[in-house]
C-alpha cells in the first residue's frame, strides 16, 4: 500500500498541475479544432483528386477521416512532451530534490511521473474524439475502448521519450524549441497529413514521392502508431495491421528503460 | 579485540551519536570542496554549520541528504550508511534545501499531503501531522492557498512544515533564512526553538548569518573544506574571541600614559584608544589605574563575528550570482507551460 500511495501522489501531482495549466488546456482544445476543422475541411476536396484523369490514390476515405486519427497522435505528442518538460522545471526549481531525498526508489518516481504525464496526454488525445462527428467518423464502443488502450500506451511511450530528451537538455529556453525541433518533424513524417498509398509497392512509392521522404516516413515509428489508430477508428491500414501495436508497445518499454537509465544516472 | 571495539561503538552510537561523519572528502574538478571532514552530532542537538559561501557547507549537507556521493569517507545517519542504505537513511531525514523546492502549482495542503504520501505516512497520522505543522508555522489560514501566491518567507515555512510530516529524527536546513527579511528570519528561528521543545529532533542548520548561531548548542565553523572549530558558542568565544576596551581619555597626558602602559593599544583618529583585553582582571586593573581620567569607556564583548574573523582571517563573503540565473529569470517571467 505504502509504495502505491507514493506512486499515486506523484501521479496525482502531474494530473493536478496539468489541470491547472490553462495554456496546456487551451492548446489541447484548439489544436484538434484547427487541424480537423480548418485543415481537414479545407483540404478535403483535394484529397482524392484525379490527376490527369487517372485516380492515383486508392484511399477510400475523406481527408477529414484520414487526418482524424493523426490529430489524436498530434495531441498526444504535444501533451506528452510538455509534461516531460516539467522534468526540467522540477530540476531547475528544486522540486526534484524533494522527491530525490524521499525514501522512494528512483524507478518508482519515474514510473509515477510517466504515468501521470501519460494520463494527461491520453485525455488530451481523447478530446479529439469529440470531433468525430464533424470528421464523419463513427465510433463503435469497442473501437473506442481498444483505441484508448493504444492511446495510453502511445502516451506512455511519448512521455518517456520526452523525459529522455529533457534529461539531455542542460539549458532550457522554452517549449517552442521542442515543438519545432521534435514534435512537428516527427508528426509530419508519420504519414499523418499525406498517405503513402498502400496499393503501391515500395518501389512505386519511391517513384511517386522522393526517396528520402519515403525513407523518413518508413523509419519513423510514429508512422505505425498513426497507422494503428487509423486502423482502429476508420479501419484503414497502410501497413500490416499488427505492426502498429507492436511498435507502440516496444516504444513504451524501450523508451521507459532508456529514460530510467538516464534518470538513475543524473 | 578490534571487532569487540567496533561492536562497542555501534552500541554507543545509538545512545550518543545520531550522525557520524568520518574523513569525508569531495572534489569538484580541481576544487577540494571537503577535505577529510569528521564530526559527530548528538541526538536532539541544534547544530550549526557556519561558513562563507563556498566553504563546503552545502556539499556536506548534500552528502548527508544522500543526493551526492562522497569521494571518500563515510557518513552514518541514524545508524544507516548514507551511501549504501540511502533509502533507509532518508526515512529519518527531513530536509529544507537552500533553494525553494515546493510545488508552486499545488496548494499548501497538497504539498504537505504529497510529502506524507511519498514518505508513506498512514492517513490518520498524515492528517494530524499536517494540522500540527501548519499550526506550528502559523499557516493554518493558508491551507488551501496555491503556493505561488505565498511570499518567500511563507514558502520557507511550508518547507519546514513539510520536512516534519514524516517521523524525521534529523532535520537539515540549508540556509533556511537566506534571502528573507529580518522578521521572517526571526520567525523561522522561533519555530525551530519551539520544535526542539515539542519533539525529539536533531537539527542541523547552515547559515552565513553569524548572529543566528548564538542560540545553537554547538557551532561548527567550516571554511574551504576544513573544519576550523566545533564547540558551544560560549566556548568558541572564550577560546577565539577577543574582548576589546575602547576608551576616550580626558586629556593628551592621560592618552600618553595609557599608551605607555599598554604598548599594544591602538589610537584611533577621534582620540579613541582600543586595547585588547586579556582576561576578566584586565578591565579591573585598567579602571583602577585610569578610571578617573577617561571620559568614556566601552567594552566590546567577544562575538561569533570576531571568532570567525580570528579563525578564518576574513569576513563572511557575499553570495556569488547563481549560474542558473537565466533559467530562473525565464521561469519568473511566466515561462511557457512551466510552473
Amino acid at each position: 500500500m505504502g509504495q502505491l500511495g507514493a506512486l499515486y501522489a506523484i501521479w496525482l501531482r502531474e494530473v493536478k498541475r496539468a489541470l491547472r495549466d490553462r495554456g496546456q488546456l487551451v492548446g489541447g482544445l484548439s489544436r484538434p479544432i484547427l487541424w480537423v476543422i480548418l485543415l481537414g475541411i479545407g483540404l478535403n476536396p483535394y484529397f482524392r483528386g484525379e490527376v490527369y484523369g487517372e485516380a492515383r490514390f486508392v484511399v477510400p476515405y475523406t481527408y477529414l477521416q484520414f487526418i482524424f486519427p493523426a490529430v489524436i497522435v498530434l495531441n498526444i505528442l504535444y501533451t506528452s512532451v510538455q509534461s516531460a518538460v516539467s522534468v526540467i522545471w522540477d530540476r531547475e526549481f528544486g522540486f526534484l530534490r524533494e522527491i530525490l531525498v524521499s525514501p522512494m526508489p528512483r524507478s518508482l518516481i519515474l514510473f509515477g511521473k510517466v504515468l501521470g504525464g501519460a494520463t494527461v496526454a491520453m485525455v488530451h488525445g481523447s478530446l479529439v474524439l469529440a470531433l468525430a462527428r464533424f470528421a464523419d467518423v463513427s465510433l463503435a464502443p469497442a473501437d473506442v475502448l481498444y483505441g484508448l488502450g493504444l492511446m495510453f500506451l502511445l502516451s506512455f511511450a511519448m512521455t518517456c521519450f520526452g523525459v529522455i530528451i529533457a534529461n539531455h537538455i542542460r539549458s532550457f529556453e522554452g517549449f517552442g524549441v521542442f515543438s519545432n525541433a521534435v514534435i512537428l518533424p516527427l508528426y509530419f513524417t508519420s504519414s499523418s497529413v499525406f498517405p503513402l498509398d498502400p496499393a503501391l509497392t515500395h518501389s512505386q512509392a519511391v517513384v511517386v514521392y522522393p526517396e528520402w521522404l519515403v525513407f523518413l516516413v518508413e523509419i519513423n515509428p510514429l508512422t505505425y502508431a498513426v497507422d494503428a489508430l487509423r486502423g482502429t477508428f476508420i479501419h484503414f491500414h497502410q501497413f500490416a495491421p499488427e505492426r502498429g501495436p507492436i511498435v507502440i508497445a516496444s516504444m513504451a518499454v524501450g523508451f521507459f528503460l532508456v529514460a530510467l537509465y538516464n534518470f538513475r544516472k543524473s | 579485540m578490534h571487532a569487540a571495539a567496533d561492536d562497542g561503538t555501534a552500541a554507543g552510537e545509538a545512545a550518543g551519536t545520531i550522525i557520524r561523519v568520518e574523513a569525508l572528502s569531495k572534489r569538484y574538478g580541481r576544487t577540494l570542496a571537503l577535505d577529510g571532514v569528521s564530526l559527530a552530532i548528538r541526538p536532539n542537538e541544534l547544530f550549526a554549520l557556519l561558513g562563507p559561501n563556498g566553504a563546503g557547507k552545502t556539499t556536506l549537507i548534500h552528502i548527508l541528504c544522500t543526493i551526492l556521493a562522497p569521494d571518500s569517507g563515510t557518513v552514518t545517519l541514524a545508524g544507516f550508511d548514507v551511501v549504501r542504505q540511502p533509502l533507509k537513511a532518508r526515512r529519518h531525514l527531513g530536509v529544507v534545501f537552500q533553494e525553494p523546492s515546493v510545488d508552486d502549482r499545488l496548494t499548501v495542503f497538497e504539498n504537505l499531503n504529497f510529502h506524507g504520501l511519498v514518505y508513506q505516512v498512514p492517513a490518520a497520522l498524515r492528517r494530524k501531522r499536517i494540522d500540527e505543522m501548519l499550526k506550528l508555522v502559523e499557516l493554518e489560514d493558508w491551507r488551501h492557498a496555491l503556493v505561488r501566491s505565498l511570499s518567500s518567507g511563507m514558502k520557507r515555512r511550508v518547507e519546514i512544515a513539510r520536512a516534519l510530516i514524516h517521523d524525521s529524527a534529523v532535520l537539515i536546513l540549508d540556509e533556511p533564512t537566506s534571502g528573507l527579511d529580518a522578521q521572517s528570519r526571526d520567525r523561522i528561528w522561533t519555530y525551530l526553538m519551539r520544535l526542539r521543545r515539542e519533539r525529539a529532533l536533531t537539527i542541523i542548520v547552515t547559515t552565513h548569518y553569524i548572529e543566528e548561531v548564538e542560540g545553537c548548542d554547538r557551532v561548527c565553523i567550516i571554511d574551504r573544506g576544513h573544519i576550523l572549530a566545533i564547540d558551544t558558542p560560549a566556548a568558541l568565544k572564550a577560546a577565539h574571541g577577543r574582548e576589546l576596551i575602547r576608551v576616550i581619555p580626558d586629556d593628551t597626558a592621560t592618552a600618553d600614559a595609557i599608551q605607555a602602559s599598554y604598548p599594544a593599544a591602538i589610537t584611533g583618529g577621534d582620540g579613541t584608544i582600543v586595547i585588547e583585553a586579556d582576561g576578566d582582571a584586565f578591565a579591573e586593573a585598567f579602571l583602577k589605574q585610569f578610571g578617573g581620567r577617561v571620559r568614556r569607556l566601552s567594552i566590546d564583548s567577544p562575538s561569533l563575528e570576531s571568532v570567525f574573523l580570528s579563525l578564518t582571517g576574513r569576513e563572511l563573503r557575499d553570495q556569488p550570482a547563481g549560474k542558473r540565473e537565466r533559467t530562473y529569470a525565464f521561469g519568473r517571467r511566466g515561462g511557457e507551460h512551466t510552473k
